[in-house]
């Protein structure tokens, strides 16, 4: 028992198409993150699965029910929107009241209830404040009081951190992940960025061009990438990717040499900027390249290479104020960190 | 290659104090040409001048007119009356028919350009146009609009709509709705269209239907531009004049005399100067109250924002 | 269902189209009636055109000189408002000083007042100065009522103009003056267009003023209207001509300035 989408396709009338026949299904009580670049479709499956829009073609199910033509306010969904769109005219209390009255719940009940999620999410002191008044933070808090006041049994969310300062986005992301594990409702979350997928979710649905690349567990998806532009997608520096050929079980590109376990042809080697060793230039094994940037990103370094085949990005976390500009640096790519993509399809090779 | 020239201080000199001389032309003309015969006006309100009776050569009777006015004019307080219901029915009439109008171009209708270049057309018209417009439509012997309301029966035969006392105000009204409801549907058809997506979409989430978020949602935000409309609007139909002289010179009798055509008559038919500027002073005074209520309520928290 | 819905949409709005359309094609027709059709009880729809009611009354009764007197004034009265009402504008928006908002408020006023009561005055301010009977008594009465409508548009125009495009003028080595007349005023210009347009509209429609202060010399073609007509035997085919002459080109205007009507009729509150 879960929600589904099968073969969900969304055509926009200006002739784009948001989703490319859609296949997720996923369980009552996880945390869903869609993840995606702009245009992936994210927002469209968001509002696909709320009511606010219908698909071209295609099912949704919940629980096993088809939802797919059914209005949005019988879906017992509740959103938080990007832009909060809080009422502002209305009072914070109102706000959040709102969809109790219209559900035509008894005053003295929708007192207790505005009063109980307001104290959850730490707003009860400013019940009567208007929205231009409260901060982001604020704000947001509200929002997501008013999509969770009614109990839906699943919450939606479209990007609702991306509005907020990185500080408070950092914060946030903590306060919604103690809610999802207190409320134990399902959650679907969009976003672009990887790190709040990585942090918040259950299982992430990677989304590109409207079609899904990957769905999996953060670790897996962060491990074993579907391909090469989930690969790049996760983990921040990007993973580097170089294309080059494999002959006589060396795999060759730029200044690049390293021995792999791969039949002979053209591939894209993959390796995450911290699993990149430094070594003693010119020892055996190792890359010898020099140093063209260094980054201090405190505690660790980022020391960027030009290899002749694209930039090579490296983190760690030795000491690296020893190392000037221009200076030899050995690397070595150790087998058990290295991925494999196919050199045409991108895809992921075993 | 050749150094770039410095710039002296001299061509700047215009720098400090630039903002004067940009505004005082205005604020200037203003004064005079505004301002000033204002001001004489209060003065003459004060006076008995009058062209009509050479006995009556300015002197100043300080706030007698007002007296007058106020206590002993019912001729006034009739006209007073008059305008009020104009300025009442005929704006109840035109917001209730110009937002019904713009909720459903607004609704239905994609491409909206030349419709409401159309719709656009009486309400540009010169006023004394429309004034001579209606004049010959409703002429009561060959009046093509007479024509029609007697085929069907609204009109009996021989009258004509103009020298039928209970019939000049409905009609005068019924014009003036005909000429300003475009004005009412086009702002408030450029408010809807401002109208930002997504309360309407949170509403959506939170259940309520599309009467709900009528009331809930549309209306409440909608209101500082329902507000200025109806503000607009009365304001200007409390200046009527134009129409209403050109229709009907504010007769048969006074039935149609509304203040501003009051006004006239006893400033340029009756030439008693010194009452006709206490009448002019009291139209102005209600439409400054009028107008404050408009800066203050309205324009601050329009859409625009402070500026 | 949508679709009837829509479909009894459209049928509605025709009508309503309908009614505010056919006065004007009346008159457009009456002005090319002759006598004989003007006057006939049942309306005809249909007739054999004349074009004689144009000459008879522009050339005959020498109505052509108040057509170039409504050109006179309205030109003159809506470049002297923009070129007196701009700088004020761009002053308003973008310095501050005391009481700012007040004098703001104040060239409201003078747009709002009803003209009867600055007519008057005025009458007797123009009448002590000798002006009255004079083309410059109506200018001057279009140019102080027009100028708070530039004044309010126009500071709604600029405002939308960042302010950091001033400061790049003047770190370009502009002064401040220069940057607003070579670099504000350009990019504030389709604004000002729309404004002028809007200023000559209304100047051209003006009548109270114009009727108050000019009897003959210099009277504008509004204020010609009037003396067409009489008790009886009133020329209705050369009043309709009269009319349209005195309609026609605002209405081509109002195509031009549609895009900026929103925001000149609620004086910069609501953008179109």
């Amino acid at each position: 028992m879960g929600v589904s989408f099968r073969e969900v396709t969304k055509k926009f009338p200006d002739g784009t198409r948001a989703l490319d026949r859609l296949n997720l299904e996923f369980d009552q009580g996880e945390f869903i993150v869609l993840l995606g670049p702009s245009g992936s479709g994210k927002t469209t499956a968001c509002r696909l699965l709320a009511g606010l829009e219908t698909s071209s073609e295609g099912r949704i199910e919940i629980n096993g029910k088809d939802i797919t033509h059914l209005p949005p306010r019988m879906r017992g969904i509740g959103m938080v929107f990007q832009n909060y769109a809080l009422y502002s005219h209305k009072s914070v209390f109102e706000n959040i009241a709102y969809p109790l009255r219209i559900r035509k719940v008894g005053k003295a009940d929708i007192e207790s209830r505005v009063g109980a999620i307001a104290d959850l999410l730490q707003i009860g002191n400013y019940l009567h404040r208007k929205p231009a008044q409260l901060s982001g933070g604020q704000a947001q808090r509200v929002a997501v009081a008013r999509a969770l006041v009614w109990e839906p049994t699943i919450c939606v969310m479209d990007e609702p951190l991306s509005n907020l300062d990185a500080l408070l986005r950092l914060h946030m992301r903590t306060e919604l992940s103690r809610l999802y594990r207190r409320l134990g409702k399902t959650f679907v979350f969009v976003t672009h960025d990887q790190e709040e997928a990585m942090t918040l979710a259950t299982r992430i649905a990677v989304l590109r061009d409207g079609k899904l690349v990957q769905f999996d567990e953060p670790r897996t998806i962060y491990r074993e990438p579907a391909n090469r532009f989930v690969a790049e997608f996760m983990g921040r520096p990007a993973m580097n990717t170089i294309e080059g050929i494999v002959r006589d079980g060396i795999f060759r590109a730029g200044d690049i040499a390293c021995p792999v376990d791969r039949p002979e042809g053209p591939v894209t080697l993959g390796i995450r900027p911290e699993q990149v060793e430094l070594v003693q230039a010119g020892s055996e094994d190792a890359i010898t390249l020099a140093v063209d940037v260094r980054e201090l990103i405190e505690p660790d370094t980022l020391l960027i290479f030009q290899t002749g085949a694209g930039a090579l990005t490296v983190r760690t976390q030795k000491n690296c104020d020893h190392i000037e500009v221009g200076q030899p640096v050995g690397l070595r790519f150790p087998r058990e960190a290295l991925h494999y993509f196919d050199a045409s399809t991108g895809e992921r090779l075993r | 290659m050749n150094t770039v020239k410095q710039l002296s201080r001299g061509r700047f000199l215009l720098d400090r104090g630039a903002s004067l001389p940009l505004l005082l032309p205005a604020t200037l003309l203003v004064l005079v040409f505004l301002v000033g015969p204002f001001g004489y006006m209060a003065y003459t309100a004060m006076t008995d001048l009058s062209y009509a009776n050479p006995d009556q050569n300015g002197a100043f009777i300080g706030l007698d007119n007002f007296r007058q006015l106020v206590r002993n004019d019912p001729v006034f307080w009739d006209s007073f009356w008059l305008t009020i219901r104009f300025v009442v029915a005929s704006v109840t009439v035109e917001f209730a028919l110009g937002f019904a109008l713009a909720w459903l171009i607004w609704r239905f209708i994609e491409r909206q350009r030349l419709l409401t270049t159309l719709l656009l057309v009486p309400m540009m018209l010169a006023p004394v146009a429309v004034g001579l417009i209606w004049r010959l439509l409703l002429q009561g012997d060959f009046g093509m609009v007479s024509y029609y309301l007697r085929a069907v029966g609204l009109l009996s035969q021989q009258s004509a709509v103009f020298s039928t006392p209970y019939l000049v105000m409905p009609t005068i009204i019924a014009i003036d709705v005909w000429q300003w409801t475009p004005f009412v549907t086009l702002i408030i058809l450029a408010g809807l269209m401002s109208l930002p997506k997504a309360p309407f979409e949170a509403a959506t989430m939170d259940g309520a239907g599309p009467w709900r978020q009528f009331i809930d949602i549309m209306l409440p935000l909608l209101r500082p531009i329902i507000a200025l409309v109806l503000l607009l609007r009365g304001i200007d139909a409390f200046k009527e004049f134009d129409k209403v002289f050109i229709l009907t010179g504010g007769g048969p009798g006074t039935v149609s005399e509304l203040l501003s055509i009051y006004a006239y008559r006893v400033n340029f038919k009756n030439w008693n100067l010194g009452y006709g500027a206490t009448v002019a002073f009291m139209v102005y005074l209600v439409v400054l109250i009028l107008c404050s209520i408009f800066y203050k309520a309205v324009y601050w928290k329009s859409p625009v924002g402070k500026v | 269902m949508n679709k009837s819905w829509k479909i009894l949409a459209i049928g509605i709005l025709a009508c309503v189209l309908v009614i505010a359309l056919t006065p004007y094609l009346w008159i457009l027709l009456t002005s090319f009636k002759g006598r004989l059709d003007i006057l006939s009880p049942d309306p005809r729809w249909f007739f054999t055109p004349t074009f004689s009611n144009y000459p008879e009354v522009f050339l005959g009764k020498d109505y052509l000189p108040l057509v170039l007197n409504s050109l006179i004034i309205s030109i003159s009265s809506t470049v002297l408002s923009i070129g007196i009402g701009v700088p004020a504008a761009y002053v308003f928006a973008r310095t501050d000083f005391a009481g700012k908002e007040d004098l703001f408020f104040f060239f409201l006023t003078t747009r709002m007042a009803p003209p009867i009561s600055i007519a008057v005055p005025l009458f007797m301010f123009f009448t002590a100065l000798g002006l009255t009977d004079t083309i410059y008594a109506v200018v001057i009465a279009h140019t102080s009522f027009n100028l708070s409508l530039v004044v309010w548009m126009m500071r709604g125009f600029f405002a939308e103009i960042p302010r950091e495009i001033d400061e790049a003028a003047m770190m370009d080595g502009r002064s401040k003056l220069g940057a607003f007349v070579r670099v504000v005023v350009p990019m504030a210009a389709p604004g000002m267009a729309a404004t002028a347009v809007l200023c000559f509209i209304l100047s051209w429609n003006e009548f109270l003023y114009a009727f108050i202060l000019v009897a003959f010399e210099g009277r504008p073609l509004t204020v010609g209207i009037p003396g067409l007509i009489t008790p009886h035997g009133t020329l209705w085919g050369q009043v309709a001509a009269v009319a349209v002459v005195a309609t026609l080109p605002i209405l081509v205007f109002t195509f031009l300035v549609q895009k900026h009507l929103v925001r000149g009729l609620t004086f910069g509150a609501v953008k179109g």
